[in-house]
């Protein structure tokens, strides 16, 4: 692209960045003289309607408050945020265009299965607030109480019960540390594979499947239909009843985050422009510490968490690494 | 059932902010051109919306959304009668009778005929979720794979009425059809028929396929025609025929019934929804009719068929998504994060908590449903003056129209080249008598019936009798299908039967 | 049998069948090559196959008997014929360049391009009406959809 293109591309942007402004922020009060001194791209590599696509249009009235400058939301899906993340990339580093993701599990799939062109080197991410879990559920009124009670079961035959999950997910990596915990024959488990983790869970949720492993934050609205058996974490979640996965497999339990989501730079902006790289950051943390964006966010259940940068990365890092070693099972089931 | 503390608690929320109402007007106004606009999704035109309702109060903000999702929903059946462009997925089976009648110089009634049974499609939906709100929800969410598969397989008995005249063909650009959509990913996650290409891991681009296979390739086969009608004297806009196709409906009504109940039913599947059941509603209007032969050459009844189940299905997903709290797609995942702006979260102690509101929102779209009749008139009034465009106009407008809404749906130019290779694909098997149509089913339904046959296969382990025993929902939709298709039979025997008595050797 | 000298080739349907019949070998093959578990063939091996055996059914329709019905394409001149792939070249120009080139010149040229293909003689009207409605399409789609259209001029 020449930058001949680029600067009509931001222009035509601009007013459709204006456009969005006049439409959500009433009142835009900073001064225009430096970084930055016009709209905001924010890109989102997944569809209208999706967890980030909403996290990134309930966030965007906040952050641009602190930014004073509108944001414009770029939808760009597909290709298991491949084609988004493709996008960002080709995007000038000058932090004009920023990124709204779920960091894991996307960006290791897009290195380690997609032969992406990116590496994780690529990105910086400021802060990844939602952080999620795999969730082992099952129907309300299915026989199994607990995690035992499934345990046991496919202990005795690994093909007894029908598990619902994604393809290539964090829930798959889990499934396979579970059997291999307890001694289960993982090629022998009778797995029934979903193309998103919405369908996987209404099929717990309707006793399609006898149990099923999927992100556990999507099951809040289904919380009266399903019986949640083991939160794949160090900790209890969303006031999840039973186990934990330190109940089950002990203190050294190893355990894959499910989704990583929130906001990411460009690394190269670090070097290339500091003040924005230091702008941009700031902006991110001041908003997600702004009290009324917490409570707006709350009311949607969107994360807000502040991690920061250190730990959002540090957190990436081991999902990607874990990701890795369990290639084999990202390949096709 | 019916509550009638709710019911009168959900006037009183209706009446208590009268300039909600003036919202009505500008959503289905909204809706309607977004909707006509080839590429732009009933999802994108609700996204554009959400973030103009932040600052509304909740009702102003619901009842705005609600009618946009009511606009688009018919919208896109006016590109489909007269240009034969399905903008969305669900309009596919209106363009089978509905562009044939508008050659034909029938456009006028065929707008009609479509407008009319949208908005009874629409009230007949919202009166089921009325009624029916808490039963139909339950039983949503016990669909296994081989149930869907069934449905799947049901949409598939379109392509033996839609074969035409060389029957191999027919099978073959349905066969082709399905081996397409089933490009990329499956759900176990193998990568087949990429290409190396990123944006095909999705699968082929299904609406901008549609567009060229269906559309474009229409236009170049148009190109040596001065005009869409070539009857100089049939190219007239009639508000009268207009009229007569609203009245023309309702001689139909067991069309719209049916087109209505299938319309709900499938709307309520998430992922689901209109873009399979105005296929079925069509698929069994022909199958149950006298004259099937007469079906993709302008009946009026298969337009009938195709729009009351494709806006009927707004109901049911809007039952899913209050039963439930769950997005059967893009449209309903919009209105739940309107909800959730003004702190509501749907659920199934949504409905429970809340009757007035869920009353007070079919009321508002049983207004929405009648105020379409009005306005949807004026709209399709002057839409129908593109039959009066010269070609050399109208061709390479809206070559560049489709064009940028495959762009626009993909937001790249894998849009554009997609819809270029079926529009030539499209364009060569209409010359050499393959049904276009019968691929654009077998590309809708692709997708569906693999990732189902597969998860039949997972949760089956492969014994897939003693799985279906256990399935006897499954069984009851095999049933069904097998008593249509043996009715089917009786009644073509009959028919001829009855001919040949009639016709003596 | 001697149909021999009666036949002839609808060449056009030929390069059709063939592109179908290549299609589907390449994408059977392609897939085999990927995985030959079931979770993968499941569908795509046998239908491959059913779509194989099809074609070759629909083969002798390829070389139909020169006294048998006519085929759909009658009556065309080459004149026509020309027209039709004029405007399919048209629409592949465009489909590649509009990101290069920006979607107001690709749109403009196809515009003008297809409008004389479609036979208007007037160049002022051809003009007028192709910049007209490119400018109308470029703000009404940019307005409303979520990313903006690459633009070089507007």
């Amino acid at each position: 692209m020449t930058s001949r293109l680029s600067r009509r591309h931001m222009l035509q942007l601009a007013s459709a960045g204006v456009a969005a402004a006049a439409m959500t922020t009433p009142s835009l009060l900073r001064a225009q003289d430096s970084f930055p001194n016009r709209p905001i791209n924010v890109v989102v590599p997944f569809d209208t309607g999706g967890y980030n696509d909403r996290l990134a249009r309930a966030f965007a009235p906040f952050l641009q408050e602190e930014l004073g400058q509108p944001l414009t939301i770029i939808n760009r899906g597909g290709a298991g945020a491949l084609l988004g993340h493709m996008f960002f990339m080709q995007q000038p580093a000058d932090g004009y265009t920023i990124l709204c993701t779920s960091a894991a599990p996307y960006l290791p799939l897009n290195i380690l299965t997609q032969d992406a062109t990116f590496s994780y080197d690529d990105f910086y991410m400021v802060n990844l607030p939602s952080q999620d879990y795999t969730l082992l559920a099952t129907s309300a009124d299915s026989d199994l109480q607990t995690i035992d009670d499934v345990i046991a079961r496919l202990k005795e035959d690994p093909g007894s019960l029908s598990i619902g999950i994604q393809a290539a997910s964090a829930d798959l990596v889990n499934l396979s540390i579970l059997a291999d915990a307890n001694d289960i024959d993982f090629d022998a488990l009778r797995m029934v594979t979903y193309d998103g983790g919405g369908p996987a869970r209404n099929a717990v949720a309707g006793g399609v499947v006898d149990i099923g492993l999927v992100g556990g934050e999507g099951f809040l609205p289904l919380r009266e239909q399903i019986r949640p058996l083991l939160t794949f974490d160090r900790r209890q979640r969303d006031d999840w009843e039973g186990a934990i996965v330190t109940d089950v497999m002990g203190e050294d339990a190893r355990v894959v985050v499910g989704s990583q989501r929130g906001w990411g730079l460009h690394a190269t902006l670090q070097e290339n422009n500091p003040e924005a790289f230091r702008i941009l950051s700031e902006a991110i943390e001041a908003a997600s510490k702004n009290p009324e964006a917490i409570a707006a966010l709350e009311a949607q259940q969107l994360a807000t968490e502040w991690y920061g940068p250190e730990e959002s990365n540090k957190m990436l890092a081991e999902t990607a690494e874990v990701m890795e070693q369990y290639l084999h099972l990202l390949q096709g089931q | 059932m019916i509550e009638l503390d709710a019911v009168s608690a959900a006037f009183a929320l209706l009446s208590s902010d009268l300039s909600a109402w003036l919202y009505l007007l500008p959503g289905l106004v909204i809706g309607l051109v977004f909707g006509a606009m080839p590429g732009i999704s009933i999802t994108m035109a609700m996204a554009f919306a959400l973030p103009a309702t932040l600052y509304m109060d909740f009702l102003p903000a619901i009842i705005f959304l609600t009618a946009i999702y009511t606009g688009a929903g018919f919208g896109g059946s006016v590109p489909a009668v007269l240009m034969n462009i399905p903008g969305t997925s669900s309009a596919v089976a209106t363009t089978f009778d509905g562009y044939p009648m508008a050659r034909a110089g029938r456009h006028n009634e065929a707008l009609g005929v479509a407008l009319a049974s949208s908005v009874l499609g629409c009230l007949g939906s919202y009166l089921m979720l009325f009624l029916l709100i808490g039963p139909v929800s339950g039983l949503v969410l016990k669909l296994g794979p081989l149930e869907m598969f069934a449905v799947a397989i049901w949409g598939m008995l379109l392509l033996g009425s839609l074969a035409g005249t060389y029957l191999a063909r027919g099978l073959l650009a349905g066969a082709f059809g399905v081996l397409l959509g089933t490009v990329g990913f499956n759900s176990a996650g193998f990568i087949r028929g990429t290409m190396g290409i990123p944006w095909l891991l999705d699968g082929v681009p299904q609406i901008p396929a549609m567009m060229g296979l269906l559309a474009a390739s229409q236009l170049i086969g148009l190109v040596n025609t001065t005009y869409l009608i070539t009857d100089e004297s049939a190219r007239k806009i009639s508000f009268g025929k207009t009229l007569s196709g609203i009245r023309l409906t309702f001689r139909f009504p067991w069309v719209i019934m049916r087109g209505s109940i299938i319309g709900v039913l499938i709307g309520a599947i998430p992922g689901v929804g209109s873009s399979i059941s105005n296929l079925l509603s069509y698929s069994e209007t022909r199958r149950n009719s006298d004259d099937p032969d007469s079906f993709g050459k302008g009946n009026p009844a298969g337009v009938i068929a195709a729009e009351a189940a494709n806006s009927s299905s707004e109901g049911g997903a809007m039952g899913t998504m209050l039963a439930l709290g769950i997005p059967g797609g893009g449209a309903t995942a919009i209105l739940l994060a309107a909800f959730a702006m003004h702190n509501i979260v749907g659920g199934p102690s949504f409905i429970a908590n809340n009757k007035d509101i869920v009353y007070a929102l079919i009321f508002s779209n049983f207004a929405q449903a009648v105020l379409l009749l009005f306005v949807g008139l004026g709209f399709v009034y002057v839409a129908s003056y593109i039959v009066r465009v010269p070609l050399h106009y109208l061709i390479p407008s809206v070559l560049v129209v489709s064009n940028f809404g495959a762009y626009a749906i993909e937001g790249s130019a894998a849009g554009p080249i997609t819809l270029w290779v079926f529009a030539i694909l499209g364009w060569a098997m209409l010359r050499y008598g393959y049904p276009v149509a019968a691929a654009v089913v077998g590309l809708l339904l692709g997708g569906l019936l693999e990732s189902n046959l597969l998860r039949t296969y997972q949760i089956s382990g492969g014994d897939y009798v003693d799985y279906a025993v256990q399935r006897p929902g499954a069984l009851i939709i095999f049933a069904l299908m097998l008593g249509s298709i043996a009715l089917q039979a009786v009644s073509k025997r009959r028919r001829a039967s009855k001919l040949s008595a009639g016709k003596p050797e | 049998m001697s149909s021999k000298p009666r036949r002839k080739v609808v060449w056009g349907h030929l390069v059709l069948l063939s592109v179908i019949v290549v299609t589907v070998i390449a994408y059977l093959l392609d897939a085999r090559g990927v995985s030959t578990l079931p979770t993968n063939l499941l569908l795509i091996q046998p239908l491959s196959i059913f779509a194989l055996i099809l074609a070759a059914f629909i083969l002798p329709g390829v070389f139909p008997r020169k006294d048998a019905a006519k085929e759909p394409v009658a009556g065309e001149t080459r004149l026509e014929l020309m027209r039709c792939l004029a405007l399919i070249a048209a629409l592949g120009l465009l489909a590649f360049t509009l990101e290069r080139i920006g979607f107001d010149v690709a749109t403009f040229l196809f515009m003008v391009a297809t409008m004389a293909i479609c036979g208007e003689r007037r160049w002022w009207v051809n003009i007028g009406f192709s910049a007209l409605f490119t400018i109308l399409l470029i703000y009404g789609y940019g307005t409303i959809t979520p990313f903006p259209f690459p633009l070089t001029v507007l």
